[in-house]
C-alpha cells in the first residue's frame, strides 16, 4: 500500500518514472493524524488511484458513510473510477470481525485494495490488547487472502487510517505499538505549512525499510480539490522549510 | 503478502530445513540461544505433530497448534498473531520476544513440510476464526 500512496504523492509533483511496478501495492500502510488532518480524503485519494489503475475493485470500509466525497486530486471525480469503490459501512467491532472472517466467502473478483477508515472507533469498543492485536491481524491475513486469489504477481494492498490524539491515554499507546509491529510502513499527517503565511498540512511517508522517508506538502483549494508537493527543503537540511521558493508549489 | 520475520530468523529457519535430516545440533543449539526455551518446546510440538494446517476451498487457511495442556490456538501465519497468552504477554504487550512456540512450532513445520492437514469448508472456516473473537459480557 505505501507504493500505491506514494503514487498519489507523487503524481502530481515529481517525476513520474518509468520503474512503476503497477502490480506492486507496497507493504501495508497505517496512516496517521489528529482530527481534520486529512487521513480520510488521502485515503480516498489512494482508493480513486487504484481504482483507475485496472486491477481489480477497491474495497473502503468505514463505520459511516463519507459525508461528502473528498476531491482527490483530479479535477473531477471520475465516475468510472468510482463505480470500482465499493464501500461497507460495519456498524460496530463485532460486526468487522464478521465482515473479515467471512471474507473468503464473499463472491465476485478480489479487490486489489482494502481501505479501513477510522480503525480507533473500533479498536475503542475492544481495549483489551489480545483482541485488538487479532482484528489487526485479520486485517492482514484478509488482505493476503485477496492478495493469493488476485493470483501471482498481484498484491492487494492495506491502508487503515488511525486517528490520534494530543493527548494519548495508555490504552492508545499500546494500541499504536501494536499497530507498528504489524504495519511495516507508516504515514504521519500534520498541520504544518512550510512558510509564513502559508497552511496545509505534513504527510510524512515512511515506507518502512524499502526506502527512504519522503515528506509531502497537502493542500486543499476553496473547491476541495486536494493539492500535493514534495515538502520544500533546503539542501542538506530536511526539516527546514522557512524561506524556501516555491518551486515545488502546485 | 509474506509476514517479515527479522532476517535471522528467516535465515536459521532456511538452515533448520537443510540440517533437519542430519539431526545437526550445532543449529538447534542456535536455535535454542534465540528462542530459549521456546525453541525446545516448539521442537516438540513438531515432533507430536501438534501443528494441524486448516484450509477450504477459497485457499484461506488458519493453522492450530494442540499445545501442551492440551488447549488449542489458532495462529495467523501470514501475519504473525497466536492466540495463546504468552503471545498477548511477551510478544506483543513487553515486546521481548520475537515468537512464541506456537508460532515458531508453525514456521518449522511449514519449512520442514511437516503438519496434519484438515480441509473445511468455507463457511466452517468462518466459524474457526470467528471463534477467536470473545463472546461479548
Amino acid at each position: 500500500m505505501a507504493e500505491t500512496l506514494r503514487r498519489v504523492l507523487t503524481r502530481d509533483g515529481a517525476a513520474w518514472s518509468g520503474e512503476e511496478n503497477t502490480a506492486a501495492a507496497g507493504p501495508p500502510l497505517l496512516l496517521l493524524g489528529a482530527p481534520g488532518s486529512g487521513k480520510t480524503a488521502l485515503l480516498f485519494a489512494a482508493a480513486l488511484e487504484a481504482a483507475g489503475e485496472g486491477q481489480g475493485p477497491v474495497l473502503f470500509l468505514t463505520r459511516r458513510p463519507l459525508q461528502s466525497l473528498p476531491r482527490g486530486t483530479g479535477t473531477t471525480l471520475d465516475p468510472m473510477r468510482l463505480q470500482k469503490i465499493r464501500f461497507q459501512y460495519p456498524p460496530s467491532t463485532r460486526e468487522l470481525f464478521r465482515f473479515l472472517c467471512s471474507a473468503h466467502e464473499a463472491p465476485g473478483p478480489a479487490p486489489s485494495l482494502l481501505l479501513l477508515d477510522g480503525l480507533e472507533e473500533y479498536l475503542a469498543e475492544d481495549p483489551e490488547p489480545q483482541e485488538a492485536a487479532y482484528l489487526i491481524a485479520l486485517l492482514l491475513d484478509t488482505a493476503a487472502h485477496f492478495s493469493h486469489r488476485l493470483g501471482p504477481g498481484r498484491d492487494c494492498g492495506l491502508m487503515v487510517a488511525l486517528q490520534t490524539q494530543e493527548e494519548a491515554d495508555s490504552g492508545d499507546v499500546l494500541h499504536l505499538a501494536l499497530l507498528q509491529r504489524y504495519f511495516p510502513a507508516q504515514c504521519w499527517l500534520q498541520p504544518d505549512a512550510p512558510g509564513p503565511g502559508e497552511h496545509g498540512l505534513r504527510a510524512c511517508l515512511d515506507p518502512g525499510g524499502l526506502g527512504p522517508r519522503t515528506e509531502w506538502w497537502v493542500t486543499f483549494r476553496s473547491d476541495g480539490e486536494m493539492m500535493i508537493a514534495p515538502w520544500p527543503t533546503q539542501a542538506g537540511d530536511p526539516s527546514s522549510g522557512k524561506g524556501s521558493s516555491s518551486g515545488g508549489q502546485p | 503478502m509474506a509476514v517479515v520475520l527479522p532476517a535471522v530468523v528467516e535465515e536459521l529457519l532456511s538452515e533448520m530445513a537443510a540440517a533437519v535430516q542430519e539431526s545437526a545440533r550445532s543449529t538447534g543449539s542456535r536455535l535454542k540461544f534465540l528462542f530459549g526455551s521456546s525453541a525446545t518446546q516448539a521442537l516438540d510440538l513438531v515432533d507430536r505433530q501438534s501443528i494441524t494446517l486448516i484450509s477450504s476451498p477459497s485457499g484461506r487457511h488458519v493453522y492450530q497448534v494442540l499445545g501442551s495442556s492440551g488447549k488449542t490456538y489458532t495462529c495467523l501465519a501470514s501475519c504473525h498473531y497466536c492466540s495463546c497468552p504468552a503471545f498477548a504477554f511477551s510478544v506483543l504487550r513487553k515486546s521481548d520476544s520475537i515468537l512464541c512456540k506456537h508460532l515458531l512450532a508453525v514456521y518449522l513445520s511449514q519449512v520442514m513440510r511437516t503438519c496434519q492437514q484438515l480441509s473445511v469448508s468455507d463457511k466452517q472456516l468462518t466459524d474457526i476464526l470467528l471463534m477467536e473473537k470473545k463472546q461479548e459480557a
